[in-house]
């Protein structure tokens, strides 16, 4: 193919920061020329991109884009619960500021930078398999760009109660910065854990994360993953998950898109044995002008598998959302059961939600469905709230709460839960006083 | 027409006009309660009872368009909601809502801070709090387990009238409004509402009874009662003015207000 896309600053200056990096191994090396070619044919996504249809990346690709600086230490508001983590600042470790003592023998969280150098072979053969540069740009810049990230390996039977935090964290510079963080996550046969991604990040000039997580799971693994988008609001961020369960592996993914100017979530899994099994929990909150655009894409490729996908959001003042789920069931995938649901709290006339479920359905024995809502706050309980002496703001607060906890409850481990629940609360009307008063 | 004692009345409403949407619901309605009163407003369905409470709250559909109203020596109809509550109204509702996903006690908890900041008061912190609702819960029979329930929802009739007085307990209002408190309560479930708000009677707080029956002014010996029929209080009395009621029906009432629809709605069981 040759390269078609329009120069746009973004994809010049991007490009531009591309460096061989002499330390890694050959292969990867390719891997990267090879993903930097793809992202400068394919360009940035236009609104005329089925998948970006409603995002207008606009104000993205304007941006003279430079790889991000060192940044600065002290992130008290970070603050991870207790137990193994990593930290990334401006998308390059931290070691001073993570910890993996509590890590169980023959268990690896490690910067993925330090693992390609060690003991690189691990690596090869994932990197790259799930999250596929060939037509997704920001697959492919991330590849080609990524300077760190985590790698994490759960050996065969690993866990059960084994939680691991990955902390993305942004000290943007003067120049609007872009840091490319890429997290490898490998669950032997049987391994049952919980991954947290947290990104967070500080006010100032606009800056850009573009994340991929590739996850793949053994046999019987069952993989909770996490993602608590809490940027600051000037950011924009593209997020990108991508996993492979074999037989019987059951994985839970859920997506939290607290913060960001414009936000992108994908999940893209691929049920590839029997008996799996994929939980999609997404919650979405916007207001102002603020965008998320939330992409799933499941594929069920073999028989007896389920997928269980709920998300939901709420919308203020003149934000916009989409929720555009794609269930693909292959021919000779029965027995799937797939469920799909996007309810949505719009609290302003002028927000918007763009809601697309997708059933492809090349089998004929499934129970495939889907449902969705759009409502507004129930004024008959406002007045209820009120009528006892909670405040406007506080009532308006407690009920979107209320709509939302469902997705924070289902969180896993109770200390993720409960910063799950900070993070959100933290977005609410009267945040604080909630989270104090459930505390 | 003016009623009650309007001497330190602690609440004081002049020909209060109000709407609900194009239908004019309230047409001049004038009452007055003095501290530690019960009275009771009766009337058939439509005469404007439960409208003239949703007013006193300030349910937003309501739409006042003449008159005042007066507590505390306050203009009443300034205060949002939740400011009306800090100043110590209560309005229980005759359909008390479901809140699915919002906690019963930290509802109340939130409730009774809010209500405790805007006094001035130090809140409460969720140990005391507990203590004390567990305490008031005790006064409606109310099982410790619905206190983390979500706000009603699932709740049987009689359960949501025994955690609306419950909530009254808890609040603490110089004024209660209980809109037809006794509406689908069976008559053991009458005994425990009708029970708990007596336990809640004190010299320096009144209460506004709006109901269709009888039966609820047996357990609950009213001050005064007021008659409404379209829109107004069209009758005053003492208690005595109940029984008649009972005998007569509303439909004297409809004699003398054209206005009035709805036959007789007799009290269901007499103990």
């Amino acid at each position: 193919m040759t390269a078609t896309a329009t120069p746009t600053p973004a994809l010049e200056s991007l490009v531009a920061t591309f460096a061989a990096r002499p330390g890694e191994p050959a292969w990867l090396a390719d891997t990267r020329r090879d993903a930097l070619g793809r992202f400068e044919s394919l360009g940035l996504p236009t609104a005329r991109h089925e998948d970006w249809r409603f995002t207008d990346l606009s104000g993205l690709v304007a941006q003279p884009w430079v790889r991000a600086g060192v940044g600065g230490g002290a992130w008290a508001g970070a603050a991870l619960p207790e137990g193994p983590r990593l930290v990334f600042v401006n998308g390059r470790l931290r070691p001073e500021l993570g910890n993996t003592a509590g890590l169980p023998a023959g268990t690896i969280a490690t910067s993925i930078a330090d693992a390609l150098a060690r003991d690189p072979e691990k690596i090869r053969a994932h990197l790259g398999r799930l999250a596929r540069s060939e037509d997704h740009p920001f697959v492919a810049a991330n590849t080609a760009l990524f300077e760190d990230g985590a790698f994490v390996w759960l050996p065969p039977g690993a866990g059960p109660d084994l939680t691991i935090a990955l902390a993305f964290l942004t000290d943007p510079g003067a120049a609007p910065a872009a840091a490319f963080p890429r997290v490898l996550l490998v669950a032997g046969s049987g391994a049952r854990a919980t991954v947290a991604e947290v990104f967070i990040g500080r006010g100032g000039p606009v800056y850009l994360t573009g994340a991929v997580t590739e996850i793949v799971l053994g046999e019987d693994a069952t993989v909770e993953h996490v993602r608590l988008q809490a940027e600051a609001l000037q950011a924009y961020h593209v997020g990108v998950v991508c996993t492979e369960s074999a037989a019987r592996a059951s994985l839970t993914a859920h997506a939290f898109t607290l913060g960001g100017n414009l936000s992108r979530s994908e999940l893209r899994a691929r049920l590839a044995g029997e008996g799996g099994s994929v939980a999609a929990n997404g919650l979405y909150l916007a207001d102002g002008t603020r965008r998320v655009d939330n992409f799933s894409w499941v594929e069920h490729a073999v028989p007896h598998c389920t997928t269980n996908e709920t998300y939901k959001g709420i919308l203020d003042g003149r934000s916009r959302a989409v929720f555009a789920g794609r269930i693909v069931v292959q021919p000779g995938a029965q027995k799937t059961n797939a469920y799909q649901m996007n309810s949505n709290l719009l609290l302003s006339e002028d927000a918007v939600v763009d809601t697309k479920p997708q059933l492809e359905i090349f089998a004929d024995d499934v129970k495939c469905g889907h449902g969705g809502t759009v409502g507004q706050l129930d004024e008959a309980a406002l007045f209820y709230l009120r009528s006892r002496g909670v405040r406007e703001d506080e009532a308006r607060g407690l009920l979107m709460w209320a709509f939302a906890s469902e997705m924070v409850g289902r969180v896993g481990p109770a200390p993720l839960r409960a910063r799950a629940r900070e993070l959100v609360a933290a977005r609410l009307p009267s945040g604080a006083r909630l989270v104090e008063a459930m505390a | 027409m003016s009623t009650g004692n309007g001497k330190g009345a602690l609440l004081r409403v002049e020909g209060l006009r109000a709407r609900i949407g194009e239908n004019e619901i309230l047409k001049g309605v004038s009452l007055s309660l003095g501290p530690g009163e019960v009275h009771a407003i009766m009337g058939p369905n439509g005469s404007g009872k439960s409208t003239l409470a949703g007013v006193l709250a300030g349910r937003p559909a309501c739409e006042v368009t003449a008159g005042t109203v007066s507590y505390a020596g306050q203009d009443l109809l300034a205060l949002a909601p939740d400011a009306r509550a800090a100043a110590g109204v209560f309005l229980g509702f005759q359909y008390p809502v479901e809140i699915p996903g919002v906690g019963n006690l930290f509802f109340l908890r939130t409730a009774l801070n809010a209500v405790r900041r805007a006094r001035g008061e130090d809140e409460l912190d969720a140990m005391d709090f507990l203590a004390l609702a567990k305490e008031k819960m005790k006064l409606v029979d109310l099982d410790p387990a619905f206190g983390s329930r979500s706000v009603n929802e699932g709740f049987s009739g009689g359960e949501k009238k025994r955690n609306e007085v419950f909530q009254m307990a808890v609040l603490e209002p110089r004024l209660a409004i209980l809109d037809e408190i006794d509406s689908g309560l069976d008559i053991d479930a009458l005994r425990v509402v009708a029970r708990g708000v007596n336990a809640l009677r004190r010299e320096d707080r009144s209460i506004l009874l709006v109901t269709h029956y009888k039966r609820l002014l047996e357990y609950i010996p009213p001050d005064r009662v007021h008659v409404m029929a379209g829109g107004r209080i069209v009758r005053s009395g003492g208690p005595e003015l109940a029984d008649e009621l009972e005998r007569t029906g509303y439909a004297w009432v409809a004699g003398e207000n054209p206005e009035v629809a709805g036959g007789p709605h007799r009290g269901g069981a007499t103990p």
